[in-house]
């Protein structure tokens, strides 16, 4: 079932600070449907973001809206809001079944019943639900966690470090889930340090650097824009040495390694590099195997990003 | 009022631990009842001592910081009060929710067994079991309001409220009789007196608060009270373990 | 760019084992006590967690200060307060210090759960139960001594007779140790069933109200009775007049409650029954974290 149109989450010039410590420093985003991952090291103001955009914390500055209403002191935005918690506690001595249920009701769905089976169903925990949550692992406890944010169907869900100690199994049946529901529309946002899972699922990306919104979009056009940065390549031709010699003698690299098997190129002029390369190839007869990119994984612009 | 929160609270009120805590003091209450009576016969000045003494000066405001800090301070605590929080629910109809349910806890387990022991020890003499138990009651309100406020506002609600309820209501109070004014049992013995009526002196069931003074000001403490801790409410901060 | 491995190779960027002398578990019961009961008064924890033990300190003192320097001023002959007499009186502030704090000790290490990594090291379950009621008793102890101190201090800068005045202190100073110890073990032992800090310092304010109350009822009915001798020993179901029958005995104190335990029979009764609770709580304690997982 899709929800229609969701809202956005808008922030605007946002800064929280504790005193002295500023978490979060003049943040303007916004976070459309889809699946967005919210990117950062331990400490650059990803859980506070997530509180600020679901109505937990109040900005010392700026404005955070859901659909053009505020987050703060505003319980009714909590319909359209999923908030699936870091933290593991939940209610003790109770069943999954009961929880997700108890949750259903403070929704005040028409159907808690209903919802509550179908939330459970979506997060495949049917056959565990008798048992009490106390005996969960700790990828079935948050399944629980995100069959409570469902359970509402909400148009915008948060997941704060939702990956946190999952398997590989676990990881990619969550993966899935949220791709699946940033397809049918909904406004996604989970935190996270795992480069790899945000590769995977994140349609866009919030790249957030010591409380500063360090950049937004597609990695790989995040690359892109990284000028100051050269870029990698790999590259494997018929004839490595004659191609090294080109590109030396041209302007566009600051550095040809040539190894047994291939050449290590780091490209300072991108466009000039890319434009010449093919260039090179032909005039020399050389047959060009394989360019890859060789940084341009979320990891290496994260790197990047962070080391700034 | 949500008949979730309240099905919620009720069983974390009385999970196994804290509802054994919680059965101790009545029992022994109960306990001595029987004693006293069997020592002494039915008598309602030992009744009054005791239920005073021990009851309104004890028993009351001890299990009232249990119930009231109990019913919100470990999900607080332990951060499972988000999955409340973050729904469409007002935080005052969360608050009152938790009130209701631990004054009703709190009755059961405070002025109930008051009641009792006071038929055990005095039988219908001078009114001392209704009298103690309303007072008592009354001030179970005031008591579970006050210290569900100080829940919400502080993690260290329990120690607090343990300052406030033995140093400030009995021994400060017994030494500066301008505090005596300020304490919620002595507004409860307002009312305790009443019931009891030409008897309250020389059972020294007496209070220094007048009575009208008294209702008020235990209706101010357990409204405002529950109005500011839904005001708090609103802002509380979801913070890490400790 | 990294080279093409041809099998796995493992790099060797400076790691180095520790080959240096390694301080056995006697260092690491030591640490965890000195830990310990830094932590009971708050130090070496956030600022929020001193407020109580040295509001308490302060206000446990405060009296003792004020009764030194009117001794002094006012050249008294004998101070009003006798140094035995002053834990019985000070007795609602020991208690609520014990509830405050024992859970300090021992909540947060259940609640998160810590105990197997305090376990996979050198240190076995009773070493960590003896650091920790270690720690207790000498915070408690620090807190009882301490106005005691004071009072001495005060006594000899009035001039007061020197042998008296040391005979009653190092007299009271035993009191504090024994009372130290009974509230430690009996505080810690409740706080240790519940990793709950804010149930376990109403569980044995709970606990300690309630004997206290217990007792004083029972000496009530059981002196209105004339039964003195009874109403003697049932004070010692408080834990505070148990160790204030031992010292009306050793020392010939003033009872704090109503009546003292009868005769040479009843102090050596008291005696005994404080080791026993001192010796049973810690026993129980042990019983207790041997159900404490270790993985």
């Amino acid at each position: 079932m899709t929800a229609d149109s969701p809202a956005t989450i808008r922030l605007d010039g946002v800064s929280r600070w504790y005193g002295n410590v500023v978490a979060v420093n003049d943040v303007t985003m916004e976070i459309k449907a889809g699946v967005t991952g919210l990117l950062g090291p331990n400490g650059a103001g990803k859980s506070t973001l997530i509180h600020l955009m679901s109505g937990f914390l109040s900005p010392s500055s700026g404005t955070v809206t859901l659909g053009g209403e505020p987050t703060w002191h505003n319980e009714q935005i909590y319909r359209q809001i999923g908030l699936v918690p870091e933290r593991e506690a939940m209610y003790d001595g109770v069943t999954g079944w009961d929880f997700v249920l108890y949750n259903a009701q403070l929704q005040r769905l028409k159907d808690p019943k209903e919802a509550a089976k179908t939330a459970i169903a979506t997060v495949e925990m049917g056959d565990a639900a008798g048992r009490e949550i106390s005996t969960y692992s700790k990828g079935m406890k948050q399944r629980i966690k995100m069959a409570t944010a469902l359970v509402h169907n909400p148009g915008v869900l948060l997941l704060d470090e939702p990956f946190n100690g999952m398997d590989p199994r676990q990881r990619m049946q969550l993966m899935d889930l949220l791709h699946e529901l940033g397809r049918q529309g909904r406004v996604v946002l989970f935190s996270s340090h795992i480069l790899e899972e945000v590769e995977q699922i994140a349609g866009s990306i919030e790249v957030m650097v010591a409380g500063r919104h360090a950049a937004s979009g597609d990695f790989r056009e995040i690359r892109r824009l990284m000028t100051e940065r050269p870029h990698q390549y790999t590259i494997r031709s018929s004839d490595d040495r004659a191609l090294a010699a080109a590109l030396i003698a041209d302007g566009s690299t600051s550095g040809v390694e040539l190894l047994s098997d291939m050449l290590n190129v780091q490209a300072t002029d991108y466009a000039r590099f890319a434009h010449q390369l093919p260039a090179f190839a032909k005039a020399h007869g050389v047959r060009l195997f394989e360019v890859a990119p060789a940084d341009e994984s979320l990891e290496k612009v994260f790197s990047y990003l962070v080391a700034r | 009022m949500n008949a979730t929160i309240a099905r919620l609270t009720w069983r974390s009120l009385l999970g196994r631990r804290r509802a054994i805590l919680l059965m101790v003091l009545p029992a022994i209450l109960l306990v001595l009842a029987v004693v006293f009576r069997l020592a002494q016969g039915s008598d309602a000045e030992p009744a009054a001592f005791l239920l005073s003494s021990f009851g309104v000066a004890f028993l009351v405001p001890l299990l009232g910081l249990i119930a009231g800090t109990g019913s919100i301070g470990p999900e607080i605590d332990d951060g499972s009060i988000v999955y409340v929080l973050a729904k469409p629910l007002s935080r005052y109809s969360i608050v009152l929710t938790k009130l209701v349910v631990a004054a009703i806890v709190l009755a059961g387990f405070s002025a109930l067994p008051i009641l009792i022991a006071g038929f055990i020890m005095a039988g219908g003499d001078s009114n001392v079991a209704v009298g103690f138990a309303a007072g008592s009651l009354v001030a179970g309100f005031a008591y579970s309001a006050l210290f569900l406020l100080l829940a919400v506002i502080t993690r260290n609600a329990v120690v607090v409220g343990l300052l406030y309820a033995l140093v400030w209501e009995s021994a400060v109070g017994s030494f500066v009789p301008g505090a005596q004014s300020l304490s919620i049992q002595k507004w409860g013995m307002a009312i305790t007196e009443k019931i009891i009526g030409t008897r309250a002196e020389d059972l020294q069931a007496t209070s220094p608060v007048a009575l009208t003074t008294a209702v008020i000001l235990l209706v101010v403490v357990t409204v405002g009270a529950t109005a500011y801790a839904g005001y708090r409410l609103r802002s509380i901060r979801l913070t890490s373990d400790e | 760019m990294s080279q093409p491995a041809e099998h796995g190779v493992i790099h060797d960027i400076g790691f180095r084992h520790y080959t240096g002398p390694r301080l056995g578990r006697g260092y690491l019961l030591r640490s965890l006590y000195a830990e310990s009961l830094r932590g009971a008064y708050g130090l070496g924890r956030s600022g929020k967690s001193k407020v109580m033990p040295f509001l308490l300190l302060t206000t446990i003192t405060f009296p003792a200060l004020i009764i030194a320097v009117v001794a002094i001023v006012t050249k008294a002959d004998e101070l009003p307060v006798a140094y035995t007499s002053y834990p019985m009186f000070a007795g609602l502030a020991i208690s609520i210090f014990v509830a405050a704090q024992a859970p300090a000790l021992v909540s947060r290490d259940l609640r998160f759960k810590v105990m197997p990594l305090y376990l996979s090291r050198p240190l076995t379950r009773n070493d960590y139960v003896l650091a920790k009621v270690g720690a207790l008793i000498s915070a408690l102890f620090i807190l009882i001594a301490v106005p005691q101190t004071v009072l001495y201090v005060g006594a000899l800068l009035a001039k007061l007779p020197f042998w008296a005045q040391t005979r009653g202190y190092l007299s009271s100073l035993v009191t504090a140790a024994l009372l130290a110890a009974v509230l430690g073990g009996i505080g810690l032992l409740i706080a240790s069933i519940t990793p709950k800090r804010g149930f376990g310092v109403a569980a044995v304010i709970t606990v300690l109200l309630l004997l206290s109350a217990i007792a004083g009822a029972l000496q009530a009915i059981t002196l209105d009775k004339g039964k003195p001798e009874l109403a003697g020993y049932l004070g010692g179901i408080d834990p505070g007049n148990l160790v204030d029958g031992v010292q009306v005995w050793l020392f010939n104190a003033e009872p704090a409650s109503q009546i003292g335990p009868p005769g040479t029979l009843g102090g050596v009764v008291f005696l005994v029954l404080t080791f026993v609770v001192i010796f049973g709580c810690y026993g129980l304690l042990l019983l207790r974290y041997r159900k404490v997982s270790a993985s």
